[in-house]
């Protein structure tokens, strides 16, 4: 009988749980799930806890530097209606006061270690990041594991910090047009999933949280079981994963309630609403409904975007701003959503425009790209754009940890991440074609328009330094 | 060709210094051609003539058309931008390693070889307009648009770098070639490569396909900026505005000023990090605007100090009052010693993300070159940093900025706040401009 012999990081794995005392909490113990390939050389290890703790890490010894990731497996999708926006307002609470630390406190220690820090939500996630000097890791793993387990809730913080949400809200949706016609564009598309309502929430429902609603947010979702670190940096294993057995292995567990999102029905018509808003030139925004971040599809429809509007020789850059001279600006999107979303187009037009002969030429695009196959040096073109921008994502610390955060937490598996640029690769002209027929049609759509209020119109009598000249 | 090698730098025989930061984790290569020209040599009553003299550079050379560069550019999987500032021009992207060479024949052609066809000028300036008119739509750019303009009155930094509806009508073929043949010449260039490539390969590509006419650097100076006296707020008149946008700021450092890093120390401590002064009061004690910050502009001659915030209309004289009373405390009673070490840890520590990637310790090289810097302006940050204290800090807080002459922008609903903000302390006048006019 042959022994199997230890891989390094199982030997690893053995010396830390060995080194655990007789008493430690069985919530310490480490478990090695495997090990990821991360470009030529590197791999990294994926590991969890007795608690539920996912742990990736990746030495990367390019800087003196190093990123620590935190991702909660919670974002909008888990509110309910009337208390929209709560995941986000939790976002900022995060940086408030915790059992032992005053307000204000971890950021002035994180700055002061010549550090930044920061905070997303989105639908399905929040993610709080640090970037710090290397010498610094058992400093950020002793604060974010302190406010995993001791935040502070009080009014006086909550009525505070709703205050500072209003005021985001106001300049990212309210007084944005493109912010507020997203949010128009998600809620008429989606009329039962959570994806229907906006992550900063309704100005109603930001209003109306109290400090119980929060207090409950936290003890349900901000717990081992529902988060992943992720270290990268000029850092050994060995000390991240000792470091964050010791401030991490003692927390508890929590019951996370099973997410019950209400199925989008099917859409078989458009959908469409009208805007007028103090704008020179007319928008247009478009949402067809789109296929999971997880789902094959989703790399073929992103090649599909590219082919139609990423890059100035794409088609309809080609025709709208450069041929046409109809718009100014163009930009569109998958969502990367864990459940199917939307893809989104955006159109700025040019002032005096008007918006049909736009929609005509995105509907013969789209028309085109259903009934012929692209050409193979069109998709090589997109695929080389795709492979670039994939790239320019891990030049830093900060972007692998985030690649690899995003990855494990939408896609279910951060090893997604490589084989999703193999996947890129294997795209064909069939494959674009065929998630052009089932994607991208107009029964799926759902369109805003916008037009210039009665009144607005450009005033080219500019009285900057050479009028005044 | 002469070789610094150890520092990978080297000065062509027709005088372009050419940068090389070598680092080969991944198979991508920054490519970047600086030109020591800006807005600021815009023809007076022309703003905008050298960015549309850069932007002319992607739309057609003597052999492509504007729609075979775009092609070309995508077809090899590279991002190419052309941009333009007040004091340099930037030409450059980045393009997976295999294929370099092909991205700088193409960018050296771009910038040899520019045709700077009629069709293709009259084309950017439909296109500069309608930027023009787009840019009314997003209220922090509006802002800072006029804020410039506003706070240097007559000076070339007042000049916008895209131009205004007027004097972009009025630019011809004749004076982009003039700016041109004046400033895109050898000795005026610095070419910079960061990431998979070797000194070697850098000079072999810059002989190849980068040599621009020869030619000296133009010698134009910059006059010295000054601010007109007192507190003057200027509204930008938008309508249905639930939140305002306010930018005021004052005179502070150019680069090579003695006072411009205890400056940089004390901003810090004002409005630099989440914990400064600024932030807290307005921020975190108050909740009144999702950001408030303060910075401090850097250029050949003195640049703006300025604060930002974006209260809700309702609380915009509340806010503005308040950071005048905080400059005010900050000026008259200095930076803590206390705060002043906060600020110089952060300053000291976080330089390891300036210079974490190849591209970054690029371009604060190119910086260097392009505002003829000490060569240890970036390395020896740190340690000039550590050298400021208390005293140098409030010193150069009391000799630079002055809380009494202040420019003043508002984007907000006039009709709304007008009475209001004219009651600001120390506002000696009012203005208000139409959000469209461009």
């Amino acid at each position: 009988m042959t022994r199997k012999t230890r891989t390094p990081r199982e030997e690893l794995v053995a010396r830390l749980n060995a080194a655990r005392r007789k008493n430690s909490a069985p919530s310490s113990k480490l478990r090695l799930l495997g090990e990821l390939p991360f470009g030529e050389g590197h791999t990294v290890g994926r590991y969890a806890f007795g608690n539920g703790l996912t742990m990736l890490v990746l030495p990367d010894h390019s800087a003196p530097v190093l990123s620590f990731h935190t991702w909660y497996g919670v974002g909008s999708k888990h509110e309910k209606p009337g208390k929209t926006g709560l995941a986000h307002l939790f976002e900022h609470l995060m940086f408030n006061e915790t059992k032992h630390m005053r307000k204000g406190v971890l950021d002035r220690m994180i700055e002061s270690a010549g550090g930044e820090t920061n905070a997303a939500t989105w639908t399905d996630w929040t993610h709080y990041h640090s970037e710090l000097p290397a010498s610094e890791l058992p400093m950020i793993a002793k604060l974010e594991a302190d406010r995993m387990r001791h935040l502070v809730l009080r009014d006086r913080q909550v009525v505070s910090e709703k205050e500072v949400v209003a005021n985001e809200r106001r300049y990212r949706v309210d007084d944005d047009l493109e912010g507020e016609v997203s949010e128009l564009l998600y809620a008429t598309a989606f009329t039962r999933h959570p994806y229907g309502w906006p992550t900063i929430g309704f100005m109603r429902d930001i209003e109306n949280f109290n400090t119980a609603d929060c207090r409950r947010f936290y003890k349900t979702y901000y717990a081992p079981n529902n988060a992943t670190l992720i270290v990268v940096g000029d850092v050994e294993e060995e000390a991240v994963l000792r470091v964050v057995q010791h401030e991490y292995g003692s927390i508890k567990a929590s019951k996370i309630p099973p997410l019950r999102a209400a199925a989008e029905p099917e859409q078989s018509k458009e959908r469409a609403c009208l805007l007028t808003r103090p704008t020179p030139a007319p928008k247009l925004a478009l949402g067809y409904r789109a296929p999971s971040f997880r789902d094959p599809d989703y790399v073929a429809l992103a090649l599909a975007n590219d082919i139609l509007l990423g890059g100035r020789s794409s088609r309809l850059y080609s025709r709208l701003l450069r041929d046409e001279e109809l718009i100014t600006d163009l930009h569109g999107s998958i969502a990367p959503f864990s459940d199917p979303g939307l893809y989104e187009l955006w159109f700025s037009l040019r002032p005096g425009g008007v918006l049909p002969p736009v929609l005509r030429i995105v509907d013969q695009e789209l028309s085109r790209m259903r009934t012929e196959p692209v050409s193979v040096r069109e998709l090589s073109k997109v695929k080389n754009r795709a492979e670039l921008g994939f790239l320019q994502g891990l030049e830093t610390a900060g972007g692998k940890a985030e690649q690899l955060g995003f990855f494990e937490v939408v896609a279910g598996d951060a090893g997604i991440l490589f084989s999703r640029l193999a996947a890129l690769r294997a795209v064909t002209p069939k494959d674009i074609q065929r998630v052009a027929k089932r994607y991208l049609r107009t029964g799926r759509r759902t369109r805003i328009s916008v037009l210039p209020s009665e009144g607005v119109s450009l005033d080219a009598s500019s009285d900057s330094e050479e009028a005044r000249a | 060709m002469t070789e610094r090698a150890a520092v990978a730098r080297f000065v062509t025989d027709l005088g372009t210094v050419v940068l090389c930061e070598e680092e080969h984790s991944l198979p991508l290569v920054h490519v970047s051609v600086s030109l020591k020209t800006g807005s600021v040599h815009d023809p007076r009553g022309l703003s905008g003539v050298v960015r549309m003299c850069t932007r002319l550079l992607r739309m057609g050379t003597r052999k492509l058309s504007a729609t075979q560069i775009e092609e070309r550019i995508d077809a090899m999987g590279a991002h190419l931008g052309v941009g333009c500032s007040s004091s340099y021009v930037h030409i450059g992207g980045v393009v997976v390693a295999h294929n370099l060479e092909k991205f700088v024949a193409l960018i050296g052609e771009l910038i040899r070889s520019p045709a700077f066809r009629v069709a293709d000028l009259s084309r950017v300036k439909r296109e500069t307009l309608a930027e023009l008119a787009a840019a009314c739509d997003d209220d922090r750019s509006l802002a800072a648009r006029h804020f410039r303009a506003f706070a240097f009155g007559e000076h070339p930094y007042a000049r916008p770098i895209v131009g205004n509806s007027r004097s972009v009508k009025a630019i011809t073929r004749a004076h982009v070639l003039r700016h041109y043949d004046k400033h895109f010449v050898s000795e005026n260039a610095v070419i910079g490569f960061a990431g998979a490539i070797t000194p070697l390969r850098a000079r072999a590509l810059v002989d190849r396909h980068l040599t621009l006419a020869r030619g000296k650097a133009p010698t134009e100076s910059v006059p010295v900026p000054k601010l007109e006296k007192g507190r003057r707020l200027l509204i930008v008149d938008k309508p249905e505005r639930t939140q305002t946008q306010i930018l005021m700021g004052t005179l502070g450092t150019h680069l090579d000023d003695p006072d411009h890093v205890p400056l940089t120390v004390a901003n810090v401590v004002f409005g630099g990090l989440f914990t400064a002064r600024l932030t807290h009061e307005v921020r975190s004690k108050r909740g009144m605007s999702y950001g408030a910050s303060s910075s401090l502009g850097h250029d050949r001659q003195r640049e703006l100090w300025s604060m930002w915030t974006f209260p809700s209309s309702k609380q915009a004289f509340e806010c503005a009052e308040l950071e005048l009373r905080l400059m005010e405390e900050w000026i008259k009673g200095g930076v803590k010693p206390s705060e002043l070490r906060v600020a110089k840890s952060f300053l000291e520590k976080s330089h390891a993300f300036e210079v974490d990637t190849a591209q970054k310790r690029l371009d604060q090289r190119i910086e260097t070159e392009v505002f003829g810097l000490p060569e240890d302006y970036h390395s020896g940050f740190t340690a000039r940093v550590h050298g400021v204290n208390v005293q140098s800090a409030n010193a150069a807080l009391k000799k630079r900025l002055s809380s009494d002459d202040l420019a003043i922008v508002v984007v907000a609903t006039a009709k709304d706040l007008r009475s209001e903000l004219a009651k600001l302390p120390g506002i000696r006048s009012v203005e208000v401009v139409p959000f469209d006019r461009i």
